[in-house]
This record gives structure tokens, sequence and C-alpha cells, in this order.
């Protein structure tokens, strides 16, 4: 049989690995990217594709304006033909409570101070002016961008799958990567149901399932799958109305270009990657979203669906090498990581080149675990 | 006003004597109906054949899969949109009209 050999194997066809493949390809690296089902069929295509500069640390922050950056311009710097349906809607985090409203400034004042543009803190009556389809009774300020917004993430997928294949990445669709080679210390290629693939490094971006993954290296990767769901109404006609988030009991809500809205709760449920849905989600998601917006009683919910979250301990993701060589990870991203494709794709690849990451995100380092180094996410359900 | 409507049928019997006759608007025109039947159905007995404009292409649209679910009949309500008229029960007094493109939906008052 002919061997089949790549420079690097990338499993998972989500947003980070096609990404991740376009950046590696972009080196001049022989990429062979492998997805056992279909091009954002996990996490990343199920995701509300929020996308924001406001985040609550350091990294975060920088990481988010570089891919705000990028995102604005992604879909003619990719020659995609189709619509990312890239939405500056703006982005609006309400707080109903004294301890959420002073997180929300901190966490405007720490954007402010790495020189994010556009993040403020509003009162009631600025919130009235952004969202004046929103019940303001009870809230006590909110942080808002405009700049921030949402996409389309199965577009915004596609985009890098197709641009990564154009520079002659090779796209494994239906293909499940079963084992990781390894040869005199070092991974070495990758067993999938459809043969093996020899390569020198093998990149995992499979998201709250690479825990199955890294126990084929002996790593314990420290993620908790957490089935999160999220329901789509009919379309009505486009009104104000920014993505909204509402950090004291985890519901988010926003309008699609087609008119559809899009609502979802985080809240404690279900620890696994299965993709069922449940009943009492509609009543759970409708009883916290439809006080604070009104105007969506009536509305008709026609679908609802399940993606799992890859949780972190800290709630913060693992990116970079692992102490099995030639093997590296990025993923743990706990629920807003589709928007860090961008700039985490482009670091996956100065990794595996050994350059040392545009931005620097030590922080992210797989070994934080056992160190103790654990830092939270302040800004994110 | 039964004019499009079956009367002898071989196996229902529709009874339209016995039902309770109510008027209601269409696009400010008033109709008659029977109360309680479905919306469309009293609009098609009126001759009425498009209920809706489609957002995109700008075509009308009318009655057709007559359970609630295909989004053709959706028509303005009393003020409310996208009401499926074909399972919504018609009331002496409603005020039904014509919807162009997707549905705009207003603050409760």
């Amino acid at each position: 049989m002919d061997s089949k050999k790549v420079d690097v194997a990338v499993i998972g066809g989500g947003v980070h690995g096609c990404s991740t493949a376009y950046h590696l390809a972009q080196k001049g690296f022989r990429t062979a990217l492998f997805e056992r089902d279909y091009i954002s069929s996990g996490s990343s295509g199920r995701s509300a594709a929020g996308l924001r500069y406001q985040f609550g640390t350091e990294v975060n922050i920088l990481l988010a304006q570089y891919n705000m950056k990028c995102l604005k311009t992604l879909g003619e710097d990719l020659n995609y033909p189709g619509d990312l349906e890239y939405d500056p809607a703006g982005y609006l985090w309400i707080a109903y409570s004294e301890t959420q409203l002073e997180q929300l400034e901190k966490n405007v004042r720490l954007q402010n101070e790495l020189g994010t543009t556009g993040s403020r803190v509003l009162n009631v009556r600025e919130i009235q002016e952004v969202a004046p389809f929103l019940n303001t009774d009870g809230m006590l300020g909110a942080s808002f961008n405009q700049e921030d917004g949402h996409i389309n993430p199965h577009t915004l997928c596609f985009a890098y799958a197709d641009a990564a294949k154009a520079l002659g990445v090779e796209i494994h669709k239906k293909t499940s990567v079963t084992g990781i080679i390894t040869k005199n210390g070092r991974v070495a290629g990758i067993h999938t149901d459809k043969g093996d693939w020899e390569a020198d490094a093998v990149v995992c971006c499979a998201g709250a399932w690479s825990v199955e993954v890294g126990r084929w290296l002996d790593l314990e990767i420290p993620i908790t799958p957490e089935r999160h769901q999220i329901m789509i109404t009919e379309p009505v006609e486009r009104m104000k109305h920014p993505m909204t988030l509402c950090l004291d009991d985890g519901s988010y809500w926003k309008q699609c270009p087609n008119g559809t809205f899009m609502l979802g709760v985080g809240k404690e449920e279900v620890k696994d990657t299965s993709y069922y849905a449940s009943w009492d989600y509609l009543d759970s998601a409708t009883e916290r979203i439809l006080p604070k917006m009104p105007i969506l009683s009536g509305i008709r919910v026609v679908r609802q669906w399940t993606g799992p979250y890859a949780n972190t301990p800290d709630f913060q993701a693992i990116v970079g090498p692992t102490p099995a060589e030639g093997f590296y990870i990025d993923c743990g991203w706990s629920g807003h990581g589709l928007q860090f494709a961008p700039s985490v794709g482009r670091i996956m690849a100065e990794f595996v080149n050994g350059e040392k990451p545009f931005i620097d995100v030590s922080m992210f380092r797989y070994s934080r675990f056992e160190e103790g180094e654990l830092f939270f996410e302040p800004a994110c359900i | 006003m039964t004019r499009k409507m079956i009367k002898d049928h071989p196996i229902l019997n529709f009874e339209h004597e016995k039902k309770k006759v109510v008027k209601f608007t269409f696009d400010g025109r008033e109709m008659e109906g029977f109360e309680g039947e479905p919306i469309a159905a009293a609009l098609h007995s009126n001759g009425v054949q498009v209920y809706r404009i489609t957002p995109k292409h700008e075509r009308t649209r009318g009655f057709f899969c007559a359970i609630g679910k295909c989004s053709s009949c959706f028509m303005i309500v009393d003020g409310v949109p996208n009401v499926r008229t074909c399972v919504t029960a018609l009331e002496a007094g409603m005020k039904v009209e014509t919807q162009t493109g997707m549905g705009i939906l207003k603050p409760e008052k």
C-alpha cells in the first residue's frame, strides 16, 4: 500500500481545525485535515457565533483585537464566494447585580488599557438607546461595544476549509481518526478508519472530543464536555437589537441577518458530548429571555439543537505544544472559541513551525493545570 | 356565502346551517364566515386566494398545507403578524390583513 504522508495532520473540521490547516498551508506545510463528520458539524456549527472585543483577561483581549480586525474582511481575504453574514450589530452585556456590573466595569477598563476602542459602560438610559426593545426594569447597567457582533458559524468554517483546500490542504471528511502513531518517542502519524497517514506533527482541534485524542498519548486533557442548547425562531423583520448577554442568569440572544432570533441559556447541564435536546430547555430559555425582551412573546420557535462546550477548570483554552513531542493542542475554549479561529489558527501554525507566537499565549499552556497556574476568564458563560 | 364550500360530501356532514355566521374584515372589506372555522377557510369561501406576499421574491401565496406547517398562509390578524390562518379559528370582528414581507413585531401595549 502506498504510504500516505503529510507534514502535519490536523484533527477536527471545526473552525479551529480549518483555520489551523489554512495557516499551516500558507507556511508551506503539506497538511491534511481529518473530520469525522462534515465541516462545522461539531461545536463550531452549533454555536451562537458571537464576536467580541469584550473579554476580561489580557490574553483574550489581545487575541480578540486581532480576531475582530480579521473578521471584518475575512470573506474577501479568503476569497470566499458565499456570505459569512458578518454582522456588527453590537454586543451588550447587561447586569442586574452590583457584582456583575463591577466585573463589566473592570473588563472595560482592562480592554481600554490594552488599546481596545469602542468598549464602554452604559447606564440604563444609554442601554435603551442601543437596544430600544429591551425591558430595562431592574437593570443596573451594561457594557457595550458597537463593533462587536456575530457571524454565520457554518460559512465561517467553510471559508477557512475552502481557502485551505485552495492552498493544497487535503480535507478528509467522514474520516474518523482512531489513534496516533508514535515512533522513537515522538508523534509519527495517525490511524484513521480509512488507513494510516504519516505526519511529523499532529494538531488536535477536536474540541470536547480532544479528551479521547489525548488518551492515545497518555495525556489527561482536563476538559469536561457540557451540553449547551440553543433555539431559533421564525424570521421577523430586522429590528435594532445588538447581541445581548446576561451574566446574572446566563441568557443570550441575537437576531440573525435573515430575521430569525437565536435564544440561548448557559446553565447547569448534562456533562457529555451528546446532541440530545431537552424539552425543559424551552422553559428555561423563554422564562429568562421573554421578560427582558417582551416583544418576542408570541414569536414561534422552529428548532432547537445542542452542541457541547469544552470546559476547562478555569474556562480558558489549552493551546500549544504538549509533553508528547510533535503533538499540539488547540482546544478547551469553554464556549467562546469560535471567534478565536483567526488568531489561534495562525498561532498553531507558528508553533508547528518553531516560531514564537505573534501574541504570547503561554498562559494557555497545557502544563498550567499541574503547576496550579489557573487564570479564570470572567467574561464568558 | 357558502358559494365556494362543499355542501354534500359522501362521508362528512358539515352542517353549515347550524353554524353561527360572524362578520370580519379582510384588508378593510367586510366579509362573513362561520365562527370557529379556520380564518383561511372563511377567506376561501369569500373568494380570497392571496394571503401573503413573500419577503424575498415578492410572490403571492395562499392556502397550501392547511395544517399550520408551511408558512404559506401567514397573515396579519388584529395587528399580529405571522398568524397561521389555516389553523387559527375565526372570531367575530377580526381584522385580517394581507401580509407583505416578514412580520414586523410590535411592542406590547
